[in-house]
């Protein structure tokens, strides 16, 4: 894989784990889970 | 004021997130993405899919989750009211109608697709999908025969199985909001999960099987899905291409998530968990889906063998492609039942969301109770799902596919988000997605609502009417046996859209729009 396909990949996944992480963190601390 | 009729009320908020989530993963997150991102641009593709994630798909999700939970506040949970009660409007209505018709109508065909994939789970069991899955030719036979297409399988078993899924489907919508689909989504969605997880991990544990080719390993596969080519993004298709994966991926412009949302409470969240919703479909199918069939693919076929795979598209991939790859793997037949099971499993949590918009229109317009309303929407159902399996090999499944599961799409995202941002009005709008919320969505949403989601789905609808709609209408490509069979389809599904505006109309007759001024007191009330 080059470069850049490394590159997307890590961030498109990145965002996506972020965005659950960020989502389920914010819904747990709410304790509205 | 009319006080609305008590609905049901979804039992836990992880229940709703993972029943929307649930709808939104389905057989196009495993099948249609990674075709599509690897033939437009591998990696590049992603710069147009998450730029219409942010644009289109995540403002049509919370378009979709705020207007079911005001329906559902007035005891309405399907488009047609929805529209009327938001917009003081009674003619808006019929425009809802789609949002009935069209997961009804993706239903019939669905289910005959997703029952395919239940007796290729069993298939595999019994050892006879991996006997066929040996060779190419003989495995698009297999399928054939399946399907009832050519001879040489037990169609009498296909009928079985597509009893069977029915049934499931069925069995779940009976027991409810609460008692069914919740329940139903907090087990399956985990075990889809866990199943996408054990392919996943054996799928890059490949390595490079064939010694004589060690230039096709599981590197390469990633590589042939990722590495991008930005030449691709100075074509406008492209460009659609990844707004309407977005859009199909989500569910959005369905009319499923209204229905799912009207039965929240009028407090409820729905910025957060429309988010977590979307970021568990995302994380389906791009890190699950993604990394399963194009490296799997590529490890076994090699560069010039994908070009002809991507010729097939994604359901070929999956059908015949797919138990092909598992032959060549130790254990190949338990693969290859986990893979049909997970792919059932997600065409099932999708398909007990298309039934619940017809049956809720039943339930709530005409009080006939749900378990009477399941009961009348299954009749129609099971009698429309014969004329697909009956003329599966005259086109009308690909008809209806085309109406149902893209065109329809289209028009009802775009009437939602001119209704929402322009009629509604985006103060009322921007109150309404606030009230209850755990977290603010970015003021720059608010002029995404209002101009760039209507206009972007305008410029979507236009392209895709003259592209393929146009052609389609046409019948560019129907074989001239078969001009009768989608001629009928047709005929069929405008008198459909004729008998739910009768029914909408009926429903209405005489009814006065209820009183807005309790939604009025509520969002003058709200600080955001």
């Amino acid at each position: 894989m080059t470069t850049g396909g490394w590159i997307l990949m890590t961030l498109s996944w990145g965002a996506i784990i972020g965005l659950a992480a960020f989502c389920f963190i914010t819904m747990i601390k709410g304790g509205k889970l | 004021m009319q006080s609305p009729k008590k609905r049901e009320r979804w039992g836990s908020r992880m229940g709703v997130i993972l029943a929307v989530a649930g709808s939104a993963v389905g057989l196009g997150n495993f099948l249609r993405f990674p075709v599509q991102a690897a033939e437009n641009g591998g990696g590049a593709f992603l710069i147009p899919y998450f730029i219409s994630l942010l644009l289109l798909g995540i403002p049509l999700m919370i378009t979709e989750w705020t207007l079911g939970r005001y329906g559902g506040m007035h005891g309405y949970g399907t488009a047609p009211s929805i529209f009327a009660i938001a917009t003081r409007n009674h003619f808006l209505k019929y425009f809802g109608v789609i949002g009935i018709i069209g997961p009804t109508v993706i239903f019939i065909w669905y289910t005959y697709i997703e029952s395919w994939l239940l007796g290729f789970a069993f298939y595999a069991l019994t050892g006879k999908l991996m006997a066929a899955a040996a060779d190419g030719t003989q495995m698009k036979a297999f399928l054939t025969a399946y399907q009832g297409l050519s001879d040489g399988g037990s169609f009498f078993l296909t009928y079985v199985f597509f009893l069977i899924t029915f049934a499931v489907n069925i069995w779940v919508v009976f027991y409810g909001i609460k008692g069914g689909i919740e329940k139903f989504s907090k087990i399956t969605m985990p075990t889809l999960f866990v199943l996408g997880f054990i392919i996943l991990l054996r799928v890059v544990t490949l390595g490079a099987p064939d010694p004589s080719q060690p230039d096709w390993n599981v590197m390469k596969g990633f590589g042939y899905l990722w590495n991008p080519d930005f030449s691709h993004l100075k074509n406008v298709n492209v460009w659609m291409a990844a707004a309407g994966q977005v859009f199909f991926t989500l569910s959005v412009g369905i009319g499923m998530i209204l229905t799912y949302a009207s039965y929240l409470d009028r407090d409820d969240d729905v910025v957060l968990s429309g988010m977590t919703s979307v970021s568990l479909n995302e994380l389906t199918e791009v890190i699950i889906a993604g990394s399963i069939i194009i490296p799997a693919a590529y490890v076994f076929m090699g560069p010039s063998g994908m070009v002809e795979i991507a010729k097939g598209g994604g359901f070929d991939l999956g059908f015949v492609t797919m138990p092909q790859i598992f032959s060549h793997i130790a254990g190949g037949w338990f693969f290859a039942f986990i893979w049909f099971l997970m792919l059932f499993i997600a065409g099932a949590t999708s398909s007990v969301s298309m039934l619940t918009p017809a049956i809720a229109f039943v339930d709530d317009e005409f009080h006939l109770g749900r378990k009477r309303s399941v009961i009348l929407t299954a009749a129609f159902c099971f009698v429309a799902c014969h004329f697909v399996i009956i003329g599966l090999r005259h086109g009308v499944l690909d008809e209806l596919d085309f109406w149902s599961g893209t065109f329809f799409l289209v028009v009802l995202g775009t009437i939602e988000a001119v209704i929402f941002g322009w009629v509604f009005g985006i103060d009322r709008a921007w109150a309404e997605i606030h009230h209850g919320a755990d977290i603010k969505l970015p003021f720059i949403f608010r002029i995404v609502i209002k101009y760039v989601t209507p206009t972007f789905l305008l410029i979507l609808l236009g392209t895709w009417t003259w592209q393929q709609a146009i052609p389609v209408i046409m019948m560019k490509g129907v074989a001239a046996e078969n001009i009768l069979w989608v001629l009928g389809t047709r005929l069929a599904l405008l008198g459909i859209i004729v008998a739910v505006c009768l029914l909408v109309f009926l429903a209405w007759r005489g009814r006065p729009l209820p009183d807005i001024d309790n939604d009025r007191t509520i969002t003058k009330g709200d600080k955001s």
